[in-house]
């Protein structure tokens, strides 16, 4: 019982994983302004941010649901922090169970119903439009990336991911064996993060905030800290799911193959943000649908004629 | 075909150039600024050069300077900085070389209207 | 989906300069938009009949930040043809040099805020820090980055030497390096090609209906440049080539201005080489004698237009200014239709806003 409330605060549950969150995005801006010949912001930046923005002010617009509004971005931390329990670290997973993939996948889109609830909810337009370009990209995204993550699992003959690790123990990484499912699953990572190139529903340029127009204060903190875990979750689920090495004797050993691998997936995730342009959606749609998804299932076909 | 592909991959490996680069910013106020000697900052005034004969007032776009004379030996010169636009007429009119810029910055101003520098005061010794 | 009305402006991230515009959407589709300028006028025609010609140059600056010296450049020569003088063939050398410069100036930062609003922050850092190049050439012979007073009436008010001339040839090669990078990003980048390829495209005859002048027009195959068709001098006297595309959608529009930056730069090496030696200004007399005079010149956004009317006195009687921006803005609506919402700062961007201009 200790233990579990020890997990559930501590490690792998909030308090690692909120620190975990604003690490990769103090790295991520970072990094992206070494990119740019710029200096970047200091290390405690985001914890900076989020300490200001809980002393601001919380305004929305008349009319909208206060209640329902602070509800909002509560359910999407809460979901993506549950979401990151399950996942292993380095090997060390206290609570696994079978069919977890299922149920991660599941936690992780609620915060896409969620992004798109606030926007409809706070009444100015640019939430509403935002918030509706948010449920377009959701639909060109989604399928490819599930189609790709179900690849190991296949592959493993198993839906928990303890399985899926357990097997590229004996086979190797599952990178060697599906190296389109893993660009696949980047590009839905992306998509799912709202980042450069797809930030679509944030675009400031054409929808000034996307749906988090209105939002200030706590609730903006909330949704910011949302985001970030959700992109930490991410980056650890793929990693797990496709960089699984053989069984390394030594702890220490394997916790540094695991933060070098996490940097360099966030430093792929920075120089894609850097290197392309936004797409519009309707050209996104295009590509989901008439490129990503015939290459997922192609993969799929590829794999289950593998083991065959 | 080699050429095709390093212009596509133009931009990434400008990216990765600029990783290892140093960064082009300077950290202002605490780094250094390189200003050139052309560069038009704050008025110098010589009043040893200085006549009364009024020509950088006539032009001066932003009345920044003003001239209270009472005679060719009694005279005002006083420049309001915070009116100033630097634009260096006033250097170019000047025939003596008595009013010119330096190339140092101004701070900044808290009271605009009632910050008032006294270039030139000259009173008439004969009349005491 | 209904129809409703967003505004753009007067605040919004895509605007430098405040901007009033409503537009019609429905879903992703625009139907149309209306404008409303006005934010920016500082009443500088009426200033202008207040002051005399000596100040009336130091005003005239502060119309516009990015191309100040372009109208200086043309109210000094109104004047000179008042005044009917004869102003030395180097000072007319240098400010073409100045004008060339603050048109690569003017074009690399209009490709970063185009670059910035698709959503490819990396090249507008990049064109800016090239652009920096541009203005310490400007700084190191002037004195100010954007506010250069170079101008006087009678010619110019700075001069080159040695020193200087090796300065600006070697930051001139760098430039030129640095925008061969920038052209392989243009025309290879799949994403931007994918955001500007097809977007608002205008025809020949909606370009001269509304007498839209500048690279939006050479976008659309109007070969129109005052450079080379109604010259100033020395522009008679150099060669160059006008840069035109046949499509006049927002890539012909973004590829006019990036080759027009290779010409500046070809135009300030030949100037470096053909100026002549001689004094740089002459003395001119204080009151301008009657007559009216109209001076057109070429912009980094098109053709500049100005009207000056003396009455005998020193102070003019009346300034008339028309500049590029308010061609293009008033065929913004028209292009504001057919387009989706994600095109919008592509259009605005393309018609390369300087509402200061516009408003004065």
């Amino acid at each position: 019982m200790i233990e579990g409330l020890l997990n559930l605060l501590f490690f792998p549950g909030m308090a690692f994983q909120v620190i975990c969150a604003l690490s990769f995005e103090w790295l991520d801006r970072k990094l992206l302004a070494l990119f740019q010949r710029r200096v970047g912001p200091p290390w405690y930046q985001p914890l900076a941010d989020m300490i200001k923005l809980f002393s601001k002010e919380d305004l929305l617009p008349k009319g909208v649901n206060d209640r329902v509004a602070g509800l909002l971005p509560i359910v999407s931390l809460a979901s993506v922090l549950t979401a990151g329990l399950y996942i292993p670290v380095a090997g060390f997973s206290p609570s696994a169970f079978e069919g977890d993939l299922i149920v991660i996948l599941f936690l992780m889109s609620v915060p896409t119903l969620a992004y798109y609830l606030a926007g409809i909810l706070s009444i100015g337009i640019y939430s509403v439009l935002g918030g509706g370009r948010s449920l377009l990209q959701y639909f060109s995204y989604e399928v490819p990336f599930l189609i790709a993550l179900s690849g190991p699992a296949i592959m493993a003959g198993s839906w928990s991911i303890e399985g899926i690790i357990r097997s590229q123990y004996l086979l190797g990484p599952f990178i060697i064996y599906q190296p389109l499912g893993f660009i696949l699953a980047i590009v839905g990572l992306i998509g799912k993060l709202k980042r450069d190139p797809l930030d679509i529903p944030s675009a400031s340029s054409e929808v000034v905030g996307g749906s988090l127009t209105e939002y200030t204060g706590t609730k903006l903190a909330l949704w910011h800290l949302a985001m970030n875990v959700q992109a930490v979750v991410g980056i650890f689920l793929l990693i797990n799911l496709f960089l699984g090495w053989t069984k390394l004797a030594n702890p220490i050993v394997a916790v540094i193959v695991f933060v070098f691998e996490c940097l360099i997936l966030a430093a792929v995730l920075s120089a894609t943000s850097a290197v392309f342009a936004r797409l519009r959606i309707d050209q996104l749609a295009g590509m989901g649908w008439r490129i990503l998804v015939p290459l997922a299932l192609a993969q799929l076909a590829m794999i289950i004629l593998m083991g065959v | 075909m080699v050429e095709q592909l390093k212009k596509r991959f133009r931009l990434l490996s400008s990216i990765i150039e600029a990783f290892i680069k140093e960064p082009e910013t300077v950290n202002y106020p605490f780094g250094e600024l390189d200003l050139p000697e052309t560069f038009r900052g704050a008025i110098v005034f010589d009043p040893e050069k200085c006549i009364g004969c009024g020509l950088c007032v006539r032009n001066c776009p932003a009345d920044a300077l003003q001239m209270d004379k009472k005679s060719r030996d009694e005279f005002k010169l006083i420049h309001y900085p915070a009116r100033c636009a630097y634009c260096g007429q006033c250097e170019d009119d000047c025939r003596h070389g008595a009013i010119s810029h330096s190339n140092r910055l101004v701070d900044p101003i808290r009271d605009p209207e009632g910050y008032v520098v006294v270039l030139h005061e000259r009173k008439d010794e004969t009349l005491a | 989906m209904a129809k409703i009305s967003i505004p753009i402006g007067p605040q919004h991230p895509l605007l430098k300069e405040p901007l009033s515009m409503k537009v019609d959407i429905s879903g992703e589709k625009v139907y149309g938009a209306s404008l409303r300028l006005g934010y920016v006028h500082r009443g500088i025609e009426r200033l202008a009949q207040q002051r005399n010609y000596v100040q009336n140059v130091h005003l005239i600056e502060r119309i516009c930040g990015i191309c100040s010296h372009i109208h200086t450049t043309t109210y000094c020569h109104a004047v000179e043809s008042l005044l009917k003088i004869e102003v030395p063939l180097r000072a007319h050398y240098l400010r073409a040099l100045m004008c060339e410069l603050e048109r690569i100036h003017s074009h690399l930062l209009w490709l970063g805020i185009l670059a910035k609003h698709v959503g490819l922050e990396t090249i507008f850092m990049y064109t800016w820090h090239d652009r920096e190049l541009a203005l310490d050439i400007m700084e190191e012979i002037t004195g100010g980055r954007v506010l250069h007073a170079a101008n006087q009436i009678g010619g110019v008010r700075f001069d080159l030497d040695k020193d200087h001339i090796a300065m600006i040839h070697r930051t001139v090669d760098k430039l030129h390096n640095k925008l061969d990078r920038l052209l392989d990003v243009i025309e290879n980048e799949p994403t931007l090609i994918a955001r500007t390829r097809g977007v608002a495209p205008v025809s020949t005859e909606l370009i001269k209906k509304y007498c839209v002048v500048g690279p939006v027009a050479r976008a659309s195959n109007v070969d129109v440049d005052m450079r080379r068709d109604n010259p100033l001098p020395p522009y008679d006297q150099l060669s160059f080539s006008v840069v035109t595309f046949q499509e006049g959608d927002a890539l012909a529009r973004t590829r006019v201005r990036a080759y027009e930056i290779r010409e500046s730069i070809y135009l300030c090496e030949q100037i470096l080489e053909d100026i002549p030696d001689g004094p740089v200004s002459t003395r001119v007399p204080r009151k301008v004698p009657e007559g009216e005079v109209i001076i057109r010149s070429e912009a980094p956004r098109g053709e500049l237009f100005y009207y000056v009317r003396s009455d005998g006195t020193d102070k003019p009687a009346r300034l008339k200014i028309r500049t590029p921006t308010l061609a293009a803005l008033c065929l913004l609506p028209v292009q504001m239709s057919e387009i989706q919402v994600a095109d919008i700062p592509v259009v605005l961007a393309g018609v390369d806003l300087c509402v200061a201009c516009a408003d004065r």
